[in-house]
């Protein structure tokens, strides 16, 4: 398989704590990789050592097969950064923003124009690119942050927690800018604490829990560790849940079903108690359900 | 490597453009230290106040120009701050452009807010007594020796762990150098340890050099003083600066 980014072995200690301890990840070329894990997991000193903003202890990383810490130049011609801290000069425009960028990365004044003008478009950024960006919304700015990141038409993409903050609406809108990405063939490596991201928008996730990794794997797969089926229910009248509960043996309204044939079984012994559902439902795990079985912590 | 620094002075030149009030907060400081130095002590010491603004002006332009250098730290400690020199470093881009476009955009600011101290400076009758190219030269002398100035306040913005952090250390550094210096009064009936420090001080040399320049009887020795701590300074504190960016972790 064609890894664009790869890491074997990461080690990033702070005095005699370690921020990553013996981390190994790739992402396949042209996918996302979701990096998902609780505040304080490991996951910027992941991003900052893939980006050479940070050397690690010990390990080694390559993007497109060149070392990010041997050959950082190399892997600055390749890569984007959008980080947890919207990164805009907020005292430019978002067309200064933009053309700064061209300026730096070798553009003449009209070609840095030209491409200032298609990333305002295509981030609906248009009429507020004459603006200074300390006056755009929270999701403007990193909508203007995700478009400085792309002038260099990067191959490989780093976005860390892009969404943190930001209301669900900017929030869905990032999330189609993402896919629009890949559909260009970016390789995209995404960091998040939102279990729904990373299912909406990763091809692989990793799971990192305390500088190490928990999990690893396609989303599917995730959900199939934290076991089998669930099955939910909701009484119509809320004084039958105890009596709900005690049924079903269990101290909230959700059993494991570890025996398809059990479900009807338990909802049968329900309905012989006279208990009307509201609502029931077979379900595989969620994203949460993985999280809080690997890693013990909250969301 | 050029063509970038100079992309990145355009970019710190511009907020200026885009908030005139920030260049005219700028432009007005000369004028409040000119009035207080040369109304408010000029008047105080007794003196003749033609003779004292003669004496003082230069030091007075010499304290403006230090003093602004804190700027250029406190510039980039904000930068790093809020995350755009991370995007900088993720760039293919000479390590050196950041630095060097911050500190050439504030030589040009410091050029405007020295100009604009020359003419207030002779409304409250300041004369040039020399050449207009010898004051000229004492200009440039002034702009060399805060250049390289800058390159120690980069290096303290740089390794600081904030922005007030930056600006208390500066102010620290920077107070003993201005005012214990003979930029503003001559070092006579002084206790002798003042004394000698002021000898030693270079901005006591820079503020003798341009007041040679401008007013006349320049000293030479001042000037090779001057000169000789700008290369000092520079040798010491450009590779520091580029050390301490290079190595930055937020």
């Amino acid at each position: 398989m064609d890894y664009a980014i790869e890491a074997e072995g990461l080690v990033k200690r702070y005095g005699d704590k370690a921020a990553l301890d013996g981390v190994d990840l790739g992402a396949r070329a042209g996918t996302v990789l979701g990096v998902l894990g609780p505040n304080g997991a490991g996951k910027t000193t992941a991003v900052r050592i893939l980006a050479t903003l940070q050397r690690p202890d010990a390990g080694r990383a390559r993007v497109h097969g060149h070392d990010v810490a041997e050959r950082p130049a190399e892997v600055r011609k390749l890569i984007g950064l959008t980080g947890q801290y919207a990164s805009v000069d907020e005292k430019l425009t978002g067309v200064q923003n933009l053309m700064m960028m061209g300026r730096l990365l070798g553009m003449n004044r009209s070609s840095a124009r030209a491409r200032a003008t298609e990333l305002l478009e295509r981030f609906g950024l248009t009429e507020a690119g004459g603006r200074a960006a300390s006056g755009y919304s929270g999701g403007m700015r990193r909508r203007l942050d995700l478009a400085v990141s792309l002038v260099s038409r990067p191959s490989v993409l780093f976005l860390d927690e892009p969404t943190t903050g930001l209301d669900p609406h900017a929030r869905s809108e990032l999330w189609e800018v993402v896919r629009e990405l890949v559909a260009d063939e970016v390789t995209v490596l995404l960091t998040t604490q939102y279990l729904e991201e990373a299912d909406q928008l990763a091809d692989d996730i990793l799971l990192i829990d305390s500088g190490r990794v928990a999990a690893s794997g396609t989303p599917d797969q995730l959900k199939a560790m934290a076991g089998g089926h669930r099955l939910d229910i909701r009484p119509l009248r809320a004084e039958d849940e105890e009596k709900a509960m005690a049924i079903l043996g269990s101290g909230e309204l959700s059993i494991p079903i570890h025996d398809l044939a059990m479900a009807p079984a338990v909802l049968r012994k329900l309905d012989e108690a006279g208990i009307v559902l509201a609502e029931h439902a077979l379900r595989l795990p969620s994203l949460d359900d993985v999280f809080l079985t690997l890693t013990g912590a909250r969301a | 490597m050029i063509s970038q620094s100079l992309t990145l002075t355009w970019r710190s030149l511009v907020p200026l453009k885009n908030s005139p009030g920030q260049l005219l907060a700028m432009l007005i400081q000369p004028v409040f230290m000119i009035v207080i130095f040369v109304y408010l002590f000029g008047g105080a010491a007794g003196g003749d106040r033609a003779e004292a603004v003669q004496y003082m002006l230069p030091g007075v332009l010499v304290q403006v120009a230090l003093m602004a250098t804190i700027g250029t730290g406190m510039n980039l400690a904000t930068d790093i701050g809020n995350g755009v020199f991370d995007r900088f470093r993720t760039m293919p881009i000479a390590r050196m452009a950041p630095l060097a476009g911050r500190i050439l955009a504030d030589l040009c600011t410091m050029t405007v807010t020295l100009a604009m101290a020359v003419l207030v400076g002779y409304l409250v009758g300041f004369r040039v007594t020399t050449s207009p190219l010898e004051a000229l030269a004492g200009l440039g002398l002034v702009l060399l020796f805060t250049m390289a100035l800058s390159w120690a306040s980069a290096w303290i913005g740089v390794i600081a762990k904030s922005v007030t952090a930056m600006q208390g250390i500066s102010t620290a550094v920077l107070l003993p150098l201005t005012f214990g210096s003979s930029a503003f009064i001559p070092a006579t009936d002084l206790p002798g340890w003042l004394t000698a420090w002021m000898s030693v001080n270079p901005v006591s040399h820079l503020a003798a050099a341009l007041r040679g320049f401008t007013v006349g009887g320049l000293d030479a020795a001042d000037v090779w003083i001057t000169l000789g701590w700008t290369a000092a300074l520079l040798a010491v504190f450009v590779p520091l600066a580029l050390r301490a960016y290079n190595r930055r972790v937020r």
